[in-house]
């Protein structure tokens, strides 16, 4: 009995812009988080030595797009290369399936350094005298049916362990039937399915994981990316999986929720990290209630933390205006301002209007507050 | 709130302390010289009110004295809760109290609130002091722009109005509040509210609808980028498929196969051709010995056939010329034949003629009596009719006496008119005297009217003559003299003498016109066509002069009698003739039957030497050998027939073997036109998806979609802050119009009066926007107030002022009014007035003046107040 040991990371998703998210005002947040991408391949090198592990399996997804440009597409093949110690495997997910992809995989095919793989061909292919690495490559954007079938029966060297590589979900989230059982392991006999496709962290059972994207690119996962170091002991001894840090960027969301009263600066103030903000990608979704001034106290600090962090977002959609007869008076204690301010108030809170036009008035109030503190400055 | 007394220590020139105290209801003044420190006690009171006991601003600082020191000023003021007393002190220790009988009731910050709430916070409406001076007022925060901006709009003597207008309905705030909603609406829109070209709105849906573009032709490109992916695809598995070698040598081998069946079939029908012909060769001769056979045979017959008809022809035309002979004799007895029966008709004929003549005779003379009977009356009728057309000419006819008696009348009715206008004379005879008056001879008629239109010579008995001429009346003289020419005239041409006359000869033309038509009507019956048919007719009759000595001479004869014998004569011509015919017919056919079996005999032995010549031609004239000849040619024609048809049943499919080798050769063929296009074609395509993956279209394509749905989140935060912004807009324009109700026409109802007092018939007119009085209106002169001379101004201000203190006032909101040298540009004569308006308002308000116009404001009656010096005893 031979231990193998190898590193499963999945979705790197080279080449992404990230084009939805506003840039910084000197443009460079965009650039820094595609840069860590890159880097990303440099840190699952530097896990894979840590670890003792020559294979690095990724399960799919590796480009953003199956037309990704050249540049993206030669620097991840040379950072490759110049890890030379290790042997890096593609498996084809939906993003650069097969067959959109055909000319990335030409390239790679023909282009690659001699360590890295594109397995574009369902058929299994020897580790050496450990493990067999059995992959699914992934055809078409959305192919309608489980990749990982024809795991069942696709034939192993004998005496090696069975690795299976997949991209796909395990819950039909679309209804297309598309998806991996869980049970995959099981039915193919598999000693460890590496998994792509989500982003996150996932445990499916002790011997099927999804590693998730080593450098996150949304906000969801509330953690920083990760790669799996994984042992195996020999044929049908249960995998030892361990996770090894990743990711350069952390994308993380906070509920702030306010009350009447309350310093809504400081409660922001106690959410934010105290320290590595340049890395933090943070986005706070104001809830509960505060009044106008709690509110523009709360802009207003928010306004100051946001440049410290890589992005920073406020979302106060969810937080309704608490008035305050010191708020209307800020803006004037009688008189037609007033009297506009209580129009709009009674507007934002009539149940009887639509949500929106509540909203506008409010909207509309708060803008009038803010007009009234600019003059007064 | 009323007034009640102000207390000064350290503010400016009083640095002892200084005091006004007893200041009551209604009126108060306080009258000094300038430099006395009114304008101290005026600045120490807002500043007391205004400024908060931490403040060290320009103000509170102005308020200390030169030496130094900490100014406190303090107030007592009554008000529904009780006496209080205000004191501040800045700068130093500073502090603010406010006490009730000598109880604190609030310090500090809590002393302020009490402050701020007595000064209109409670009632919820403006300030609880209404302040008028002369000239700028620093009070009220804002920043320096806006400083500079009250300075400008404090120029003039309604600063004060407009500050306090401001309190109450939000006035130049209001305003600047509007002015930046409608800036950054601006920014979005256009007045009507479309996305302004260039603004950020405008920009947002253009960059929208930009990226919707960009986005759908990097969609576009991608879909053609995998649709060249799967055309490469197909194209290298077709290439594939047709260089595999196993596919090329099957087809070669198939190739070769299909030529070599097709050589073979090829030679087989060579060999089936020359078969074909030797037939062909035997069945000719076959049909040669044939043919010379049937001809030797029907020479013989012809020869045989032709003797024998030419003997029975000659048999035949010997008869014929017998018959023709008997014919020629039959012909001549018929001839004779008729000739008699000609001449026994002729004699017939004349006969009848002869008798039918004699008939005619006899019915002539019978008619020709009648018809001149007719002639005769005809004539005489034709006579009459001329004789009494040619009476009826004379005479007048209607229409010229009906002119005459026109002429007439009007000749009379001229004469009447004359008369008419006529002088007239009406003798009236003296008893006994009747008749003693003449008129041309003849006796004036009496009691009678005479008219004299020519004058008149009466003779008077005994008297003498009286002569009577007319004076006037030509023109009815002239009148009457043209119609008498025109009836004369009239007579003349109608040929009369007189009227009377006229009539006679008209009656006697109408009489004769009436003879001449019965005359016209009796010829018309008698010679209906006319005298010269009558006379034709006449003349058509023959004089039958000799019919009497014929009839002297035989005796007459029956027509019908000689008619019958006439046709029996016919009859038998006809007969004659006939038989003359039928005989000359039958002798010309005998001629013709004769003439043909002439010709057939000689027909006949022309035939009969033909045949013989054409015996004399044929070569072989033994019909056994040839019939031998033949049957061995039929022999060997069978023979060739079983060789051939053995031959073609053999062959193999010439055509299939044609059609295999082509379609094995196409196929080659094919493959290698197929290979030749795809190869290019794989190449184009290679170089399409290079393209086309090099240039990261998926990659642009996802950041291009992010980025729409970027600019999409984009537009529809630009379209809410829009709504907005509308939403604030209106509100404030709504809010706007509502305190303009709610202040302005309570204020100008109150204003109404006194104006009324300066100025009889005047009328305040405000502005709509800025809501400040805009113009003056005096006997409907529209005067605005910037162009009022510098006390009308001033006197407005106040008045407006005295206004609002009461509009308040009658809400419960009682404010002392401040005038600080208020009236300085008012002449002392309007200046009366001012102060009957001043008492006026005194009565429910409280009022303190300050002015140092003492001797002008003596007779302001109200109670005098003296700034004094005060001991320590508190204020």
């Amino acid at each position: 009995m031979t231990t193998f040991r190898f590193i499963h990371s999945s979705d790197l998703h080279l080449g992404r812009r990230f084009a939805s998210l506003p840039d910084t005002p000197d443009a460079n947040l965009r650039g820094r988080l595609t840069e860590a991408r890159h880097t990303a391949l440099g840190r699952l090198a530097t896990a894979a030595r840590a670890h003792g592990a020559r294979d690095i399996l990724l399960a799919g997804d590796t480009f953003d797009s199956p037309t990704p440009s050249y540049a993206v597409v030669r620097q991840a093949l040379a950072a490759m290369g110049e890890n030379d110690d290790l042997a890096w495997w593609l498996l084809p997910g939906n993003h650069d399936n097969l067959r959109e992809a055909e000319p990335l995989w030409a390239t790679i095919a023909r282009d690659a350094p001699a360590n890295v793989h594109a397995l574009i061909d369902a058929a299994p292919v020897s580790l050496g005298a450990a493990a067999t690495l059995l992959p699914c490559p992934v055809a078409y954007r959305s192919a309608g049916r489980d990749p990982t079938e024809a795991l069942v029966t696709m034939p192993s060297d004998a005496g090696t362990a069975r690795i299976g590589l997949a991209h796909g979900g395990v819950t039909d989230f679309d209804d297309t039937g598309a998806t991996i059982p869980p049970d995959r392991d099981r039915s193919a006999r598999l000693d460890y399915l590496a998994l792509g496709d989500w982003h996150g962290r996932l445990e499916i059972g002790a011997r099927v994981h999804y590693a998730g994207s080593p450098e996150q690119d949304r906000f969801r996962h509330d953690r920083r990316g990760v790669c799996l170091a994984v042992t195996l002991e020999g044929p049908g001894a249960a995998p030892q999986v361990r996770e090894i840090e990743t990711g350069a960027f952390l994308w993380t969301r906070a509920g702030l929720r306010l009350t009447p009263g309350q310093d809504a600066a400081a409660a922001l103030a106690a959410l934010l990290p105290e320290a590595g903000r340049r890395e933090v990608l943070l986005s706070v979704s104001a809830a509960g209630r505060a009044s106008l001034a709690e509110q523009a106290r709360l802009q207003d600090a928010a306004t100051r933390a946001a440049p410290e962090f890589a992005h920073f977002r406020l979302d106060t959609e969810a937080l309704a205006t608490h008035y305050e007869e010191a708020d209307l008076d800020a803006i004037d204690r009688a008189g037609a301002l007033r009297l506009a301010a209580d129009r709009l108030r009674a507007e934002a809170t009539d149940d009887g209007l639509s949500p929106d036009q509540r909203e506008i008035a409010n909207a509309a109030l708060a803008r009038l507050y803010a007009i009234v503190r600019e003059m007064r400055e | 709130m009323k007034l009640r007394a102000i207390r000064l220590e350290n503010v400016r020139r009083f640095t002892e302390p200084a005091r006004v105290a007893g200041i009551g209801d209604g009126l108060n003044v306080l009258s000094e010289p300038n430099e006395q420190g009114k304008s101290t006690l005026f600045d120490a009171l807002q500043a007391l009110f205004q400024r908060p006991h931490g403040s060290k601003d320009k103000e509170v600082r102005a308020l200390r004295p030169h030496a130094g020191g900490a100014p406190e000023v303090a107030v007592e003021i009554e008000t529904a809760e009780g006496r209080f007393t205000l004191s501040k002190r800045w700068l130093s220790k500073p502090c603010a109290r406010v006490e009730s009988g000598g109880r604190l009731v609030a310090q500090a910050d809590a002393a302020e609130d009490w402050i701020a709430r007595l000064m209109g916070d409670a009632a919820g409406g403006p300030a609880g002091l209404l302040w008028v001076r002369q000239g700028m007022t620093g009070l009220d925060h804002g920043n320096r722009r806006e400083q500079e901006a009250a300075l400008a709009a404090r120029r003039d003597l309604l600063s004060s109005v407009t500050g306090e207008v401001e309190a109450m309905t939000g006035g130049r705030r209001m305003d600047a509040a509007l002015a930046r909603c409608a800036e950054e609406f601006s920014d979005y829109c256009t007045t009507t509210g479309r996305p302004r070209t260039g603004g950020p709105w405008k920009a947002a849906q253009e960059r929208v609808e930009q990226l919707k573009a960009e986005e759908a032709e990097l969609d576009a490109t991608a879909r053609a980028l995998h649709a060249a992916l799967d055309e490469r695809r197909r194209l290298r598995r077709d290439l594939s498929d047709l260089e595999e070698p196993e596919a090329a040598a099957a087809r070669a081998k198939r190739l070769a196969e299909a030529q070599a069946a097709h050589q073979a079939a090829e030679r087989h029908a060579e060999r089936v051709e020359g078969h074909r012909r030797a037939l062909q060769a035997a069945e000719l001769r076959e049909t040669d010995l044939a043919v010379r056979l049937d001809g030797l045979r029907a020479a013989l017959a012809e020869r045989d056939a032709a003797t024998e008809a030419a003997e029975a022809a000659t048999g035949t035309r010997d008869a014929a010329q017998a018959r023709v002979a008997a014919a020629d004799a039959a012909a001549e007895a018929a001839r004779k034949g008729l000739a008699a029966a000609d001449a026994t008709l002729e004699a017939a004929e004349a006969a009848h003629r002869d008798a039918q003549r004699r008939q005619a005779a006899r019915d002539g003379a019978a008619r020709r009596a009648d018809l001149a009977a007719r002639l005769e009356r005809a004539e005489a009728a034709r006579t009459a009719m001329e004789e009494a057309a040619a009476a009826a000419r004379h005479g007048p006819d209607a229409a010229t006496l009906r002119r005459l008696e026109d002429l007439d009348r009007d000749l009379r009715a001229a004469r009447a008119r004359r008369d008419g206008a006529a002088p007239q004379l009406v003798m009236r005879y003296a008893a006994g005297c009747a008749g003693s008056v003449m008129r041309d001879g003849e006796e004036l008629p009496g009691d009678t009217p005479v008219p004299v239109p020519e004058g008149a010579e009466l003779t008077l008995a005994g008297l003498g003559t009286l002569t009577v001429r007319p004076g006037t009346g030509p023109q009815e003289a002239a009148d009457t003299e043209r119609a008498a020419t025109a009836f004369a005239e009239a007579l003349v041409a109608a040929d009369a003498e007189t009227l009377d006359a006229a009539r006679a000869a008209a009656a006697a033309r109408a009489e004769a016109e009436r003879r001449a038509g019965e005359a016209k009507a009796r010829l018309e019956t008698a010679a209906p066509e006319g005298l010269e048919a009558l006379r034709a007719a006449r003349a058509a009759i023959p004089e039958t002069a000799e019919t009497a000595e014929t009839t002297a001479e035989a005796p007459p004869l029956d027509p019908c009698t000689t008619e019958r014998a006439l046709g029996a004569a016919r009859a038998a011509r006809a007969d004659a003739e006939n038989r003359r015919a039928a005989a000359e017919a039958t002798a010309a056919e005998a001629r013709t039957a004769a003439a043909r079996a002439e010709a057939a005999s000689e027909a006949a032995d022309a035939r009969r030497a033909r045949a013989a010549t054409a015996l004399d031609r044929l070569d072989a004239t033994d019909a056994t050998a040839l019939e031998e000849a033949l049957a061995q040619a039929r022999a060997a024609r069978e023979a060739a027939e079983t060789t051939l048809g053995e031959a073609e049943r053999n062959a193999p499919d010439l055509a299939a073997a044609g059609a295999a080798l082509t379609r094995a050769r196409s196929v080659v063929d094919q493959a290698a036109t197929r290979v030749a296009e795809l190869r290019p074609a794989i190449a184009a395509l290679d170089e399409r998806i290079a393209q086309g993956a090099g240039d990261a279209v998926e990659e642009r394509l996802a950041e291009t979609r992010d980025t729409r749905a970027a600019a999409e989140a984009d537009l529809a935060r630009i379209e809410r802050e829009v709504a907005t912004l509308t939403r604030l807009r209106d509100a404030l324009e709504a809010a706007r119009a509502e305190a303009r109700e709610r202040y302005f026409e309570p204020v100008a109802t109150e204003l109404r009066p006194l104006l009324g007092l300066l100025w009889p018939e005047a009328e305040l007119d405000w502005g709509d926007e800025t809501l400040l009085p805009r113009a003056l209106i005096r006997d409907g002169q529209e005067e605005p107030i910037d162009i009022l001379s510098g006390g009308t101004q001033e006197q407005v201000a106040l008045l407006v002022r005295l206004a609002f203190a009461r509009m308040l006032a009658k809400d419960g909101r009682h404010a002392p009014v401040i005038l600080d040298d208020a009236l300085v540009f008012t002449d002392d004569d309007r200046i009366e007035r001012m102060f009957d308006a001043l008492h006026r308002q005194a009565s429910d308000l409280q009022i303190l003046v300050l002015t140092c116009r003492q001797r002008a404001f003596r007779d302001l009656g109200g109670r005098m107040l003296r700034l004094e010096g005060a001991s320590d005893a508190g204020a």
